[in-house]
């Protein structure tokens, strides 16, 4: 499966949310994300008051891209769980088989301890779903279920007119 | 993903695409960058397009730092690319350091498993407004790949960045369309 290139079906995303939904009560969480390893979010679970999702996801596949850079230095074969600790809140990053990673944001009232608990169980369960559509996505003909737009209707996307 | 050597304008691309696309088309644009605006990591704008056949299309620009010390970083940043824009300094002097840069970007998407012949891919030619700059055709005629979209620009003005990245938006979706 291309990093890049996946599709999920209905059911995979509410079986996603579901799960990332649980986490997010039992942690009161502010904000749980599934986001692929290239930096797009995928699930996301909380109210994200004032919280740029797009931007978290990038930054934070970044972070684990970039953690990897080192981790392969100090001759570590990876550096699989990353926290970073704030005054009022915090994140979590943790891999999830090398194509996408967990993200949580939580305030202080949260025991880190706990969220590494948690996480752990959570990502066992989100693996699961993974490997299914995964399983589900070697088997079929096509990875996605893209029309066939015309190069008119690209023209007209990228707002130019055609030349003849 | 916005490509080719230090200070050539690859950021300069994004911030002009950011200061004018409405704010409800676009995200942030984050810089991580140095303390004299050298960019350290990258530079990433998400920008919405609009809908294809309902389907919503969001283009995440991404910039490389150019300075050759941060190859490191160019690798990690080049992962799941769809599209590269090659941003060439027009300038005489900076003509080793593009062949540099051209070199550097196909053997790290070899590394990540592209063929630099086959991605969606342009070029553009900045700095076309200073003096001391290559004729055009013999800098393409140097820098040229594949045949590839050429557009001169001067992207401190605006000029040829907006061409520029719909002419890899195009080849993006085409090539999405075939891999459908």
């Amino acid at each position: 499966m291309s990093p890049t290139n996946f599709n999920l079906h209905e059911t995979e995303f509410q079986r996603i949310q579901a799960i990332l939904g649980r986490m997010q009560n039992e942690l009161r969480a502010q904000l749980v994300l599934l986001i692929s390893r290239s930096g797009q979010p995928i699930v996301i679970s909380g109210p994200a008051e004032n919280i740029d999702c797009t931007s978290l996801a990038s930054l934070a596949a970044a972070n684990l891209a970039a953690t990897d850079g080192l981790a392969s230095i100090v001759g570590e074969r990876e550096f699989s769980v990353l926290v970073h600790q704030g005054r009022r809140r915090s994140i979590f990053i943790s891999d999830l088989l090398k194509k996408f990673s967990l993200v949580l944001v939580f305030d202080s009232t949260a025991s880190s301890g706990l969220i590494r608990y948690k996480c752990k169980r959570t990502t066992l369960l989100l693996e699961d779903v993974i490997r299914d559509f995964q399983k589900r996505i070697e088997k079929a003909e096509r990875v996605m279920s893209i029309p066939q737009f015309s190069d008119e209707e690209i023209e007209e996307l990228l707002g130019e007119v055609k030349s003849q | 993903m916005y490509y080719g050597p230090g200070l050539g304008g690859k950021t300069t691309n994004l911030q002009y695409v950011y200061q004018i696309t409405s704010t409800e088309n676009k995200g942030k644009l984050i810089s991580l960058a140095t303390e004299t605006e050298r960019t350290l990591f990258f530079d990433f704008l998400p920008i919405d397009f609009g809908q294809i056949r309902g389907f919503r299309t969001r283009f995440h620009l991404y910039t490389v730092p150019g300075q050759v010390f941060y190859d490191s970083s160019r690798k990690l940043i080049l992962k799941g690319v769809d599209g590269v824009v090659f941003v060439a300094d027009s300038q005489e002097e900076r003509l080793d350091a593009n062949l540099e840069s051209i070199s550097n970007l196909a053997g790290n998407l070899k590394e990540q498993g592209f063929d630099i012949a086959k991605i969606p891919y342009v070029l553009q030619l900045n700095k076309r407004d200073l003096p001391n700059v290559v004729p055009a055709e013999d800098l393409k005629q140097q820098l040229l790949i594949k045949g590839e979209p050429v557009i001169e620009a001067v992207a401190m003005k605006g000029v040829g960045v907006v061409p520029t990245l719909k002419a890899v938006a195009r080849q993006v979706l085409v090539e999405l369309r075939k891999s459908a």
